[in-house]
Order: C-alpha cells, then sequence, then structure tokens
C-alpha cells in the first residue's frame, strides 16, 4: 500500500492540480541521537496521496497542507513521526532510530557486531563519508581514513594499489590484506587485461567498507588474515523506491614533469661537455654552413621539443551511475544498478573504460525466518594500454622533431645511420613508441554470492546460514606494434628489415568459487548473552593464462597455455561472543585451516584469538554527560599467511618442468625439449603472526568527539622467505623456507569530533594519525638478502633485508661531499677501514617505511552548501632517486655516439657516469616526506526540484590538489621507495551532478 | 512445512560435507609444461630429455627463455655458467675491461677489489652447484631400482641411459673441477644424498681425488672422440678436463703432474681433431662446424637463447666510436667490452702484422683507459663474430649462434708445449715447438712467424696462450699458474683498482666462498685472507 502511495506521488509530477486553498509547511528533520541532518525522510499527509522528501541538509517543503492534517515523518530504520499541522512555521522534527538505542553496526567475518560490542580493532567506513573527488576504484575510497592503512595508487587510469594494513606482516610472502566482497573473499589476482583486480568493482554499488586490524576481529579468516582483512559490503534494496543518479565529470592535466635541459640549454651544456658533437645538434637542413656566421649553424635545424609535453595529454574521465532501490512486487527489496565510468590516462592513448550492472535482491520469508540475499555484479572492463616510454622521454634530445617525413620508421625521427638503421642502444622516439602500439583489452566479470539464512521456527534463536559464492573473470587482449616500429620485435638488427612487428593475443580465465555454512546461536540468559558461531568454508580457486606469442616471429609461434596449479583453501571456524552486564565482553575466536599449498603433513593449522573489552562508562560513567562512551579492549591471537604468489601453489612437490621452444638445448642436429626437475621445499609450512592489540574507544559529548587510541606488536614467525638453499642440495640456489622472524610495533589514533553543530552549519573532521616500526627479529642464514631492483645498471639493487633493520632498508655507499658541500664523484667512506672501497663498505641508512602517516578530513555544511577536503601526509619515508641515479650524468649527453638529455640535476652534482659504484651512493636517497591535498569540494544543494519530488546536487572540486614535498623527483609517493620514472598522477578538476528522487 | 525446510537445509548441509573431503588439498599439477617427478619419466623419452637439460643447464640460465633463471641473487642473464666462467677467469685479468661497472659486480672483478657478497662470484658457485643437483637428480632419476620400478626394460634404451648416466658423471665432474680451481673448495653432494642435505665441504685435494677418479673411470666408457652427436661428451672432453687438472696440480696439490698433462694431451691430440685452417672460424656462428673443437657452450638465436659469453662478446666488443655491429652480425651493446693495454702489447711487437689472432681495432682510440666508464679509450677487439664462416648473419642479432669455445685442440698443442717446456718425460720441446709452429702457421699463413725452441720460454708460453687463448676463459688460471697472478709481478692497468696496475694479496687466487653459500651451508668455511 505504501509503495503504491509512492507511486501515486510521482503520478502527482505529471497532473499537478490543486482543489483546495492550501498552506506550506516547511522545516527539516534531524536524526535524534547526532542531530545530523537526514536526507531522503519521507513527509507525507496522512489519508492523502500528498509528499515530499527531505533534502541533503534534511529540510522539506510540503505544500498543499491543510490545518488539522497529521503529517507524518518515516524513514527505514527509524521510529514514524507524526505531527498536527497548525500553522507550524519551520517545524523541526527528530527521528529516533528503531530498536535499542542508535547503534552502529559493523560488518565483521560471518556477521555482523555493534560497533560498541566490538572487541577488535574494527574501522567501517560508510557510504555517507566514503571519500568525496574521483573514485575510480573501490580502494580511492578510503584513502587516508583508516588509521594504520596505507594505499598507493598509481598513476595510470583505474590503475591498481597497493594496499598495506600495519605496514604488512610478511617479508617475501604476500603482504596484501585479504579482500572480502559480501562474504566472499577474492584473488588478488590481476586477469589478464585487466587493470588491476578491483577495477572491476563500481565503487557507487559500494555501501561500506570494513578494514579489520587485528588478529581477534582477522583470526576467523584464519590463514588469509596476517596482513589484515577489508570488507566490501554492497547495497541493499530498501522499502521505498528510490532513485539516485550519479554524474561526474573530470577534466586531468599532469602538474610536472622530470625537470630535463630544454633545447637551448641542452645547446649550451653540449657546446660545454662535448663540443665536437655541437655538429649533431638538430636535423640537417640541406643548407651549407655560412663561415661568415660562425655562431650559426645553418646546416642544422634545431627543434624545441618538449617530450614529455608530447607523451602526456589532458584528460577526460565521465562517470555515470543509476541506482535504483525499493521493493520489488512489494515483498523483494531490490536494488538495480547501472554505470559507466571512463578514464583516459595521461599518456597519450591510455583509456579506461567500465560497464558495470548489479543487481541485488533481498527477500525475507516466513515472517523474517528465511532471509535470501542475491548479490551480483557484472562488469565489463576495455582498455587501451599505452606503453610508458618516460625514460625515452627524459633521454630523447630536445633539439630533434618528432615526426621526420623522410623516415622509414613511420615518418618519426629516429636516431639512425645514413642509411635509416637504427642505432644500436640510442632512446627511441617515445611519441612513436606510443603511437606505433596498440593494446586493447576486454575483461568480463561476474562476481556474486547468494545467502540462505534460516532462523529456526522451533529455535528461533539458532540460525543456518549458507553462503555459496562465486567470481569469473575472462580477460582477453591484443597487443600490437607496427612493423616499422624502432621498439618492434626482431632479430635484433637495427635495420627495417630486421623488425617483424608484434601481434599477439593473450587471455585468461579465473573462476572463484566458494562454499560457507555456518550456525549461530543467539541467546540471553540473564545478564550474559551469548552468541556462538561456527562453520566450515571451502574455496577454490583456478586459473588459466594464454599467451599466443608475437605471431609474426617467422621463427616459430611460441604460444603457451598456463594453467595454474589450483588452491584450495578448506576452513572450520568459530566464535564465541559472551557480554555480560552489558559491561565486559569477550570473544573467543578460532580456525583451523587446510591449504593445498603444503605437503599433506603440514596442510592444516590453528589459529585462535581471544579478546575482551570492558565498558568503562557503563561501569562508572552510567549517566555522565561528558563521557558518553568509554571501552577499554586487549586481544590476542595467531593468524597464518600461505600464498607465496602464483608460481610457487605447488612447491612442496618434486616436479620436473620444460623448457620453452627458445630454451631448448641441441643433440646432433636438432633441439629437443630438455627437462629439468625444480627446486622444491617439502617442509614448507604456515608462516604465523602472532598480535596483541589494546585499545580504548572512546566518546564525549553524546559522542560528538569519539575515536580510539590503540597500540600493538605484531610478532610473525616462521616467515615464508626466499632464502638460500644449502648450495648442490637442491634444483636452486634459493627459494621459499620457512626462516626468520619479523615484529612490528605500531599506534594507531583516530579521532571523530562534530566541531560544529548548528542549525545552519555542520562541521565534522575526521583525524587519524598512525606510527609503526618494522623490524627483522632474525633471518638466521640470510642475513643482508639484497631485494629493491634498480634500473641503471644489470641487476643491480639498493635495498636489504637485514636482522635488526625494517625490511627494504637501503644499503648504499657513504657518500664523501668535499669542503664547499659538493659530492666527490665515486668517493665513499672506507667504513671497515681495510682501504680497499668495495662491499664490504656499504651500510644501511634509512628505509621506506614513514615514521608517522596522518590523515584528516574536513565536511562543512551551511545550509545548502557543503565543502570538504581530505589531507594526507606521509612523514620520514625516504625514496631511492633512481631517475637521477639512472640518468644524470654528464657522460649520459654523448654516449653509444649519440647525444641524448640528462636531468637538470645532473649540473647539481656534476657527476660524469654511474659506474664504480657511484649509483649506490646514499647521495641518492631523499626524504619523500609529503603533505598531500587529495581532494577538495563544494557542493551545492537544490532542495526543492520538481516541486520538492527530487533534490539535486550539483558539486565541483579538484583532485591531487597540491603536493607538498621536498622531494627533488616527480612525486614522493613510490611504492616500494625506488622511483625508476613512475606513472605521473594527474590533477583533476572535477564537476559532479547528483540526483535524488 | 517445517520438515521440508530442514530437509533442505540438510542436503545443502551434507552438499558442504562432500565437498569438505580434505583429499581436495592434494593438488597436482595442470600445466602442460609441468609434471610430477614420477610422471615425467613415464614417457621413454624422457630420459633424453632429461640429459638434454643437465647439459642445457651449460648454456641456459632458465626455462622460460633468456631472461629467467633457475638460481637467484644476481641477474638472470649474467647467470649463465660460460658467462660467469668468463667473468672470473677474464675480466679478472690483463684481457678486458667492462665499461658499464654500474652493472653489479663487475667493478670489483675487474678491479680485483671483489668481496664474498659479490654477486657473479655467487653466480658461479651456485650455477656449478646447480649444474652438480641437476647431475646427481638425474643419476637417482635412472638407478637401476628406479628403472625397474618403473619397468624399463628395452634393451637399448637401457643401453642408451647406461651411457647418458656417464656422460652426467663427467659434467659433474667437470663442475666440480671448476669449484676446485675457483674457490678451492666446494660442498660435496652426490647422487646418493636426498634433497636439502648440505653437502660436507671437500677442500682441493679432495676434489682433485673425486674428479680425477670419476673423469679416469668414465673415460673408459664414454664414446670415442668425435663419435658422439654434436652437443654430448666423449672422450676427450674428460682427457682435455684432466690434462687441465694435471697441468695445474702444483697449483691444487703441490704435486707435479705434467707427465700426465702430456699424456692426456697426446690422447686428444691423436684423436682426429685437425686445426680449422682459418683461425676466426672457431668464433663464428658455425663454429661448431669447426675440426678442432673439442667441446663447446651451446648457443643459438632460436632455439638456445641466453645471454652467455658469445652473446656478451659479439654485442660487447662492437665499438661505440666505431658503431661495427653490423660487421659481427649483432646490434650492439656500445663499447662494453675494451682492452687493456697490456694485452694490446702482446701483440705489438712487429712480427704480428699478419697475425689473424690479432683482431685489434685502434683506430684512433687511445691506449690507455684512464676512466672506465669513457668508451672511447682503449682499443676495442673483433675476435668473435656472429657471421657464419661464409659471412652470413646469424639467425638472431642479439642473441648470436657462435658457440663458446670451451676446449678446442690448439689449447691441447699448448697444454702439451707447456709440459715439454716443464720437464714432462711424456713430452717432447720439439713436437712442442711443432705445434706453436702450427698454429702460427696456421694464423700467419705461413712460417714467416714461427719460433725455434730456444723462443720458447715459460714467459713466451703464457704470452703466446693469451694471443691465442685470449677471451676464452683461461687466462686467471694460466697466469697463477705462471706466478703472475697475485703479489707485484705483473701488473695490469686497474689491477687492484689502479689505473697502472698494483699488487694484489695473495689470497686472491682463489675467490672467496660466496656470503649466502657459507650461511646457508654451516659445514663450509672461508678461504684464508676474505
Amino acid at each position: 500500500m505504501k509503495t503504491m502511495l509512492k507511486k501515486l506521488l510521482f503520478f502527482m509530477l505529471i497532473l499537478p492540480f490543486s482543489v483546495l486553498a492550501q498552506n506550506t509547511l516547511k522545516g527539516k528533520v534531524i536524526d535524534a541521537s547526532s542531530n545530523q541532518a537526514m536526507p531522503g525522510v519521507s513527509v507525507t499527509i496522512a489519508g492523502t496521496t500528498s509528499g515530499t522528501f527531505t533534502g541533503y541538509d534534511g529540510s522539506f517543503t510540503l505544500s498543499k497542507v491543510n490545518l488539522g492534517d497529521t503529517v507524518s515523518f518515516s524513514f527505514l530504520g527509524y521510529k514514524t513521526e507524526s505531527v498536527t499541522y497548525s500553522n507550524q512555521d519551520n517545524l523541526t522534527i527528530s527521528l529516533q532510530q528503531d530498536g535499542q538505542g542508535i547503534e552502529e553496526v559493523v560488518v565483521v567475518g560471518y556477521g555482523k557486531v555493534k560497533k560498541k560490542d566490538a572487541t577488535g580493532s574494527v574501522t567501517q567506513i560508510s557510504s555517507k563519508d566514503f571519500n568525496k573527488g574521483a573514485t575510480p576504484t573501490v580502494e580511492n575510497l578510503l584513502n587516508g581514513r583508516v588509521a594504520g592503512l596505507q594505499i598507493n595508487t598509481g598513476g595510470g587510469p583505474a590503475s591498481g594499489s597497493a594496499i598495506r594494513i600495519r605496514g604488512g606482516s610478511s617479508i617475501t610472502a604476500v603482504n596484501d590484506p585479504l579482500i572480502v566482497v559480501d562474504g566472499l573473499p577474492i584473488s588478488n589476482e590481476s586477469p589478464s587485461g585487466s587493470r588491476n583486480y578491483l577495477a572491476t568493482l563500481d565503487p557507487n554499488t559500494i555501501e561500506s567498507v570494513t578494514v579489520l586490524k587485528d588478529a581477534s576481529a582477522t583470526a576467523i579468516y584464519g590463514s588469509r588474515a596476517s596482513n589484515g582483512v577489508i570488507i566490501v559490503t554492497t547495497k541493499k534494496g530498501g522499502k521505498q523506491l528510490k532513485v539516485d543518479y550519479n554524474f561526474q565529470y573530470g577534466s586531468g592535466k599532469h602538474y610536472r614533469k622530470i625537470d630535463v635541459l630544454s633545447s637551448s640549454e641542452f645547446i649550451d651544456k653540449i657546446a660545454q661537455y662535448y663540443p665536437d658533437e655541437l655538429d649533431n645538434i638538430g636535423v640537417s637542413s640541406g643548407l651549407a654552413d655560412d663561415p661568415s656566421t660562425p655562431n650559426i649553424n645553418e646546416s642544422r635545424t634545431i627543434y624545441n621539443t618538449d617530450w614529455q609535453e608530447e607523451i602526456f595529454k589532458r584528460t577526460d574521465y565521465v562517470s555515470n551511475n543509476i541506482n535504483l532501490s525499493g521493493s520489488l512486487f512489494d515483498a523483494i527489496p531490490t536494488r538495480l544498478s547501472i554505470g559507466n565510468t571512463y578514464q583516459e590516462g595521461l599518456i597519450i592513448t591510455d583509456k579506461f573504460n567500465r560497464n558495470s550492472a548489479s543487481l541485488n535482491l533481498s527477500p525475507s520469508l516466513f515472517k523474517d525466518h528465511l532471509k535470501l540475499t542475491l548479490n551480483t555484479s557484472l562488469s565489463n572492463e576495455k582498455n587501451s594500454f599505452a606503453r610508458t616510454p618516460i625514460g625515452s622521454a627524459i633521454r630523447f634530445d630536445p633539439t630533434k622533431p618528432v615526426y621526420d617525413i623522410n623516415s622509414p620508421w613511420g615518418g618519426f625521427y629516429e636516431y639512425t645511420n645514413a642509411s635509416g638503421d637504427l642505432t644500436a642502444l640510442a632512446p627511441r622516439n617515445p611519441v612513436a613508441e606510443i603511437l606505433q602500439s596498440t593494446s586493447t583489452s576486454k575483461v568480463n566479470r561476474i562476481l556474486g554470492n547468494f545467502q540462505i539464512d534460516y532462523k529456526f521456527h522451533f529455535l528461533p534463536e539458532l540460525r543456518a546460514v549458507v553462503n555459496l559464492g562465486y567470481d569469473e573473470s575472462k580477460g582477453q587482449g591484443n597487443p600490437r606494434v607496427a612493423k616499422n616500429s624502432a621498439v618492434s620485435d626482431g632479430n635484433g638488427g637495427n635495420k627495417l628489415i630486421d623488425k617483424y612487428g608484434e601481434s599477439s593475443s593473450y587471455s585468461s580465465a579465473f573462476v572463484n568459487k566458494l562454499l560457507d555454512g555456518y550456525l549461530v546461536y543467539n541467546k540471553e540468559f540473564g545478564k550474559l548473552d551469548l552468541e556462538t558461531t561456527a562453520g566450515y568454508s571451502y574455496q577454490k580457486f583456478i586459473e588459466e593464462r594464454y599467451n599466443s606469442g608475437n605471431i609474426l616471429n617467422p621463427t616459430g609461434d611460441f604460444s603457451d597455455l598456463e594453467s595454474t596449479t589450483d588452491r584450495i583453501l578448506i576452513g572450520f571456524f568459530g566464535r564465541t561472543n559472551l557480554t555480560y552486564n552489558d559491561k565486559y565482553l569477550l570473544t573467543l575466536t578460532y580456525r583451523r585451516d587446510g591449504t593445498s599449498v603444503f605437503s599433506k603433513e603440514n596442510q592444516f593449522g590453528n589459529f585462535p584469538a581471544v579478546s575482551f573489552a570492558w565498558k568503562l562508562n557503563n561501569e562508572f560513567f552510567k549517566d555522565n554527560k561528558t563521557i558518553s562512551d568509554l571501552k577499554l579492549r586487549a586481544g590476542w591471537g595467531i593468524t597464518g599467511q600461505q600464498d607465496l604468489g602464483r608460481g610457487r601453489r605447488d612447491y612442496y612437490q618434486s616436479q620436473y618442468t620444460t623448457g620453452t621452444p627458445g630454451s631448448q638445448y641441441v643433440f646432433g642436429t636438432s633441439p629437443i625439449t630438455v627437462g629439468l626437475p625444480r627446486d622444491y621445499n617439502p617442509n614448507l609450512k604456515w608462516e604465523e603472526t602472532t598480535t596483541y592489540n589494546a585499545g580504548v574507544d572512546y566518546g564525549l559529548f553524546n559522542n560528538r568527539i569519539s575515536g580510539s587510541v590503540e597500540g600493538y606488536y605484531k610478532l610473525s614467525e616462521d616467515l615464508l622467505f626466499e632464502a638460500p638453499f644449502a648450495d648442490g642440495s637442491n634444483f636452486s640456489n634459493n627459494g621459499p623456507q620457512n626462516i626468520g622472524s619479523l615484529d612490528i610495533k605500531g599506534l594507531e589514533f583516530t579521532l571523530n569530533a562534530e566541531i560544529i553543530k548548528k542549525d545552519k552549519f555542520n562541521w565534522n573532521v575526521n583525524f587519524n594519525a598512525s606510527k609503526f616500526e618494522r623490524r627483522i627479529k632474525e633471518l638466521k642464514t640470510v642475513n643482508f638478502t639484497p631485494t629493491g631492483g634498480i634500473g641503471g645498471g644489470t641487476g643491480g639493487n639498493i635495498q636489504v633485508f637485514a636482522e635488526g633493520w625494517t625490511p627494504n632498508s637501503f644499503y648504499v655507499y657513504k657518500q664523501l661531499y668535499n669542503a664547499d658541500g659538493s659530492p666527490i664523484e665515486g668517493a665513499f667512506a672506507d667504513l671497515n677501514g681495510d682501504n680497499i672501497i668495495n662491499g664490504n663498505d656499504k651500510y644501511i641508512y634509512k628505509n621506506t617505511d614513514p615514521d608517522v602517516l596522518l590523515g584528516f578530513q574536513s565536511t562543512m555544511n551551511y545550509k545548502s552548501i557543503d565543502f570538504s577536503f581530505n589531507l594526507r601526509a606521509s612523514i620520514g619515508n625516504r625514496l631511492y632517486n633512481n631517475v637521477d641515479s639512472g640518468n644524470a650524468y654528464t657522460n649520459s649527453l654523448f654516449s653509444n655516439s649519440i647525444i641524448s638529455n640528462v636531468p637538470t640535476s645532473t649540473f647539481d652534482s656534476n657527476f660524469t657516469s654511474p659506474g664504480n659504484n657511484v649509483i649506490f651512493s646514499d647521495y641518492y636517497i631523499e626524504n619523500a616526506s609529503f603533505l598531500k591535498m587529495d581532494n577538495i569540494t563544494l557542493g551545492y544543494t537544490f532542495q526543492n526540484w520538481l516541486e520538492g519530488k527530487a533534490s539535486v546536487r550539483v558539486s565541483a572540486g579538484v583532485q591531487n590538489a597540491f603536493v607538498i614535498t621536498k622531494y627533488s623527483g616527480l612525486d614522493p609517493e613510490v611504492f616500494n621507495g625506488i622511483d625508476n620514472t613512475i606513472y605521473p598522477r594527474q590533477r583533476q578538476i572535477l564537476f559532479g551532478v547528483n540526483m535524488k528522487f | 512445512m517445517k520438515k521440508i525446510k530442514l530437509n533442505v537445509l540438510f542436503i545443502l548441509g551434507s552438499f558442504t560435507l562432500f565437498t569438505s573431503c580434505t583429499d581436495e588439498l592434494n593438488v597436482t599439477p595442470k600445466d602442460d609444461d609441468v609434471f610430477l617427478t614420477e610422471t615425467y619419466f613415464n614417457s621413454p623419452s624422457s630420459y633424453r630429455n632429461g640429459l638434454g637439460g643437465v647439459y642445457a643447464n651449460l648454456s641456459l640460465t632458465g626455462l622460460n627463455g633468456p631472461g629467467t633463471s633457475n638460481i637467484s641473487g644476481l641477474d638472470a642473464g649474467t647467470s649463465q655458467f660460460g658467462r660467469c666462467l668468463w667473468y672470473l677467469q677474464n675480466l679478472t685479468t690483463d684481457e678486458v675491461i667492462w665499461s658499464y661497472e654500474n652493472d653489479p659486480g663487475t667493478a670489483e672483478l675487474q678491479r680485483n677489489t671483489w668481496t664474498a657478497s659479490n654477486p657473479i662470484i655467487l653466480g658461479m658457485f651456485s650455477r656449478t652447484m646447480a649444474q652438480v643437483a641437476f647431475c646427481n637428480g638425474y643419476l637417482r632419476q635412472t638407478s637401476a631400482s628406479k628403472l625397474s620400478e618403473r619397468g624399463v626394460t628395452d634393451a637399448s634404451l637401457l643401453a642408451d641411459i647406461a651411457l647418458y648416466r656417464e656422460e652426467v658423471r663427467a659434467l659433474r665432474a667437470y663442475a666440480y673441477y671448476n669449484l676446485m680451481d675457483l674457490y678451492g673448495k666446494a660442498p660435496f653432494n652426490t647422487e646418493n644424498d636426498a634433497v636439502g642435505v648440505a653437502g660436507p665441504e671437500y677442500n682441493r685435494q679432495q676434489l682433485f681425488t673425486f674428479v680425477e677418479s670419476e673423469l679416469l673411470a668414465v673415460a673408459q666408457n664414454l664414446k670415442a672422440p668425435r663419435t658422439n652427436e654434436y652437443g654430448r661428451v666423449d672422450k676427450a672432453f674428460a682427457w682435455m678436463v684432466l690434462a687441465k687438472m694435471y697441468l695445474n696440480a702444483e697449483v691444487y696439490i703441490g704435486q707435479n703432474k705434467y707427465n700426465d698433462c702430456a699424456t692426456m694431451c697426446s690422447n686428444v691430440i691423436g684423436s682426429g681433431y685437425t686445426l680449422e685452417a682459418n683461425y676466426l672460424h672457431n668464433f663464428t656462428a658455425d663454429n661448431h662446424l669447426s675440426s678442432e673443437m673439442i667441446f663447446t657452450l651451446q648457443s643459438d638465436g632460436v632455439f638456445t637463447q641466453n645471454y652467455g659469453p658469445t652473446t656478451v662478446m659479439c654485442n660487447g666488443q662492437v665499438g661505440s666510436v666505431e658503431n661495427n655491429g653490423a660487421a659481427f652480425g649483432v646490434g650492439g651493446w656500445g663499447g662494453a667490452l675494451r682492452l687493456r693495454k697490456q694485452f694490446v702489447e702482446k701483440f705489438q711487437d712487429g712480427s704480428f702484422g699478419s697475425d689473424e689472432r690479432k683482431t685489434i681495432i685502434s683506430g684512433s682510440r687511445p691506449i690507455e683507459i684512464t676512466n672506465i666508464a669513457l668508451q672511447g679509450q682503449g682499443f676495442v677487439l673483433g675476435k668473435y663474430s656472429n657471421k657464419t664462416s661464409t659471412g652470413m648473419n646469424g639467425t638472431n642479432q642479439t642473441f648470436v649462434d657462435t658457440d663458446f669455445p670451451l676446449f678446442r685442440l690448439a689449447d691441447a698443442y699448448l697444454m702439451y708445449a707447456e709440459c715439454a717446456k716443464r720437464g714432462a718425460s711424456t713430452a717432447t720441446e720439439s713436437q712442442g715447438v711443432f705445434y706453436i709452429n702450427q698454429l702460427r702457421e696456421r694464423a700467419n699463413n705461413s712460417s714467416v712467424n714461427n719460433i725455434s725452441s730456444s723462443d720458447m720460454t715459460l714467459d713466451f708460453l703464457l704470452d703466446e696462450r693469451s694471443r691465442e687463448l685470449h677471451w676464452e676463459g683461461h687466462r686467471r688460471q694460466d697466469l697463477i699458474r705462471f706466478g703472475k697472478y697475485v703479489g707485484g709481478n705483473y701488473n695490469w692497468a686497474w689491477k687492484g683498482n689502479g689505473s697502472n696496475g698494483i699488487a694484489i694479496p695473495t689470497h686472491f687466487k682463489l675467490f672467496p666462498i660466496p656470503s649466502n653459500s657459507l650461511a646457508s651451508n654451516p659445514n663450509l668455511t672461508q678461504n684464508t685472507g676474505y
């Protein structure tokens, strides 16, 4: 009946007529507990078809009200309020939440818990609090919002992110957190052709994201929980029909370039360092040099090409999404969402496009005894990947043109000899490299789950839940390179005829199946509230990839079908929550997990956790006006790690591997397919992380100020570490072994404050700070393992894993400086005093981890205006400037018989070459602390659009507004601490429209 | 009604339990290139393919192309066996300089300042010990009991496998020979040790004894010289390794074994090998056809792509100024390799004007290298080529078709002459002079540059070995044997990190045990001085 009313309300939009002399009622609806404005509240006149909804700021205007009419205010989850109209002016209605109190519920593993009853470290961000601005992928919704959560998103369109919770508790095993979408843990492997494994999810469909940080929260996910868990919950349908349309447009541009010499500066430097090469500046003009003008060389035409400008462009970003939610047949809460996101990358041909549709049905049957939930999302991702020849753009001679009509290389200028053969080892024209290659891909993904939740009729305290999940991605793509491209595949020669061109196709099929079943028993025994969950989980990951190889290669078709060994996980889990007198809370969790990654003897691991919380507010501050919430909590637990990456899913097995067609050996006259035993380790077992966590959740002034403070200690033991085997004992000198331990100590602080809470003006801020310190406690045999590969040499490493130090600490030579503070090329401190400068003189200098991470978010509402921004800072993180260490040498102005450009920083150090360990100098380790304004948004809401039937919010903002840093390179935010040219992040100007009916 | 619903739940629950069978956790590989070891040997051809794998480890770094490696701790391509051998035996001497010192490990090697953490020293140790492991793995999989377990009864297959096993033992002995020469010790693993067992340390004497006895034993059963198919070893291979051991026995075990060396050389020389008419045809894209080749490390632009020594030398010798890659059939790596002055001087006497072994390109280059990073300094070489003897380009211009001449007849000639000079009773100086003149006549196409027996001094022999065998992986060993490597008897440019060369300590005669190898095997001890 109610739905019918709504439908008629819409009908009224089309047939406006008035029968009686009527008045207009204006007012505002707020949440009784938070005093926050409540948008979307239904305002109706009882017994009529008149009605409206509240707008963004909670205000409404109801026309055609007669004296004595009963006006009702209703909202899902709140008690309906009714008021009799008596000519009130500016009515303020506060709605009380349904049920006991006003408690926020957070999603945890296999269930939900009231936020106030959570005993572990759990942070939930729900849709109303998500980051504003351009958020093409899910993780962007919460960047900078959760203490201890680091998200480092690449610069490409819908680029993947390195996500780390509390720094990562493994060293060489996978450090990604587990991501669970509606109860289905998803694989962190990206299907071929996809930007990343989260790129197919439309952020518009997300209701909330919960971050589980400590073992007591994550242990229910046992073997995959050591790096934390991120639970993504999609939006569900409601009772009332709601239409929500979102549009966003962004225009982006690169805001910084790597500072290299301009054409004229370049000529000056060539004149200074390589005067003989001045004849090679620019290109031949066909004229003779006029001897009467000694300062002008008429035989050369000199261009002024900014190669970075040539490869970057202004970008467009368009996002459209329509969300329909309501109740189908008045019985099935349904949500349908359809969206499209289009994002261009800065590099001229780089594009990402995603079409997505999702449907959620959540009917309840038999008086809510049987709840069925179906979540499905379909997406189609299409990409045009561009090559990223940023290194060539830095090095290419600025006096050369982009195009050369006579060039056999597709009309692009290239370094060649007189007969048009490419110069060996010269940089290749970056514009040509991009435009002469294409790489398109298409990925279809279906992700969904079906959950049956049955509350027993004869025993309503007991529920049985079965959750079936399915995730399938199919990707395919076709990279191509023109035959006349200088970067085309070929036989290694430098002539046009040596090039084959490239054409290949690849595809992949990933399937992830889940079956969970669990029972939940919940009953109150006097003051004791008991909830017990016990269940079983089965999950299987199947991956298959195909690559055709270059079909234009005349020497053979090297196609390969790669089938990754299945990964199967089986878990038995249980959890008990005991609450006594709403003061003392105890959570016991246990999971026994089996994995196919280890041998039969080591397949199973046990992961227990215990946590305890004490609600001090209910004990000591029951009626205290100041302290509204105070909870002490402490937890302990063990979680596991078994993910060695996809090539190592059967590393415990003795196997033989055969050589690819290019890796054979000739007996007599014909090659044979060689076979060799692969290294293996039958003794591999779980890496285990023990976590201790203690914290205080606080709320002051009726929770106008709230937050938490917590500290933790994590110890990972039996690390799955890539360590040396005793030479000769295995079929490699290195492989994963359970060696060593790592500990992490950390502190986290969160503050949410409603600084101003007035009728017309609200100001909320969120501040979070975190600090963690990771130390390798023990590495046994493998102390000082090099890591962190760099460019500018073959196989160089700049970092190390060493006992007593943070993983990925920089391992470098100590630069010596002369009296005026300039570095002396190749002069390093003889740290061991043996009068020889060699590898024994390296030392550990700083690391990539930040000392402190800060996030600050502010939201203000004044009348119909809203203003928000997000600030994020990282302090104390160091970067190795590999752009400089790989390129900034005066020798690079002329090498391999061609002249090429260098960064302007070359003339700060005046180093001549990277040889003899110059490249491994601590001179290149820079402080990369930064403060970033991720987003600023200003919005205005038109409350009474279409006669109050809809509201429209328009907004404008800037994404990536500014960066404050001392780092001399392009961008201080580089994952893993090695800046070897990154895809630049764009600055975007955004416009958005949001309509709600 | 309730019951129906319960039944539904029961069915769902049972489904759950059925799929829960924990045997599901025991997975098998699905990829078509990966086999459980037992499955792999179900096929009779696997014995030959497995043998191919053991041989391939001399050429390939990994099974998925030249950029992959089955050992780690250094760049994949650099971990190639021949390349590591070449870096240790040649780059650490007067014969060559590597321009790109930002390639880890190269600066320490060519400046003789290496440490136990040097990645290339690790690469050689690990690659060679991986060869030992591959050999042992093969021997375990082909043991009599395994074969009968698998029901291999085909007599001809069993005979083939028996020969394969002998060849594998020869390759394992060769691996231990290299460890003995370079490191003076090694962990000792045989097919009797299970996977995972850290071998005990064998010192030089123990290794010498083992390698000698193995080679003498397998030499009985290996195929006669020049009768095995290309790519596989025969008796002459075993004799060459034995000759090398005996030649250096004074260094290794303090015993004079020149008599045995000369005997082995005579065995080789008498096996039907003849000098290839053109010296340079030993270094071309079709050099496996050379009549003096005893064993090569394979390289092929299509089938056996690797960043091994011939790919490095063909590309690396291309001059940065000359840009002469086309002359060698390669794209070239702009001036990666250049010559040190002292090597150039070996050919500077006027009598080498017509010597084909002198492939030095001087142009307008200065002979001195005062700054290693400047590729225009120092002369360059043109010895290796990816063109065939008839001037055709190799199949690929990066990955060359040129095999690395690990052992060739000329070396046996020179070793014989040296034994004679050093008083071996099984050799005569006149025959030694004859062999040297054979090499000189081949190089000069006439007897114009022949020597007489009075010319054949030890110093002459050392220099002549360099003239004939430079860049072929012998130099360091030769310099040590002649007492000219460590100390200050003979200094070359950048020796000991001085541009004119300075003395280096005695312990540099041996390379250190790599720190990773030392740490992962508690049985190993570090060499004195490191």
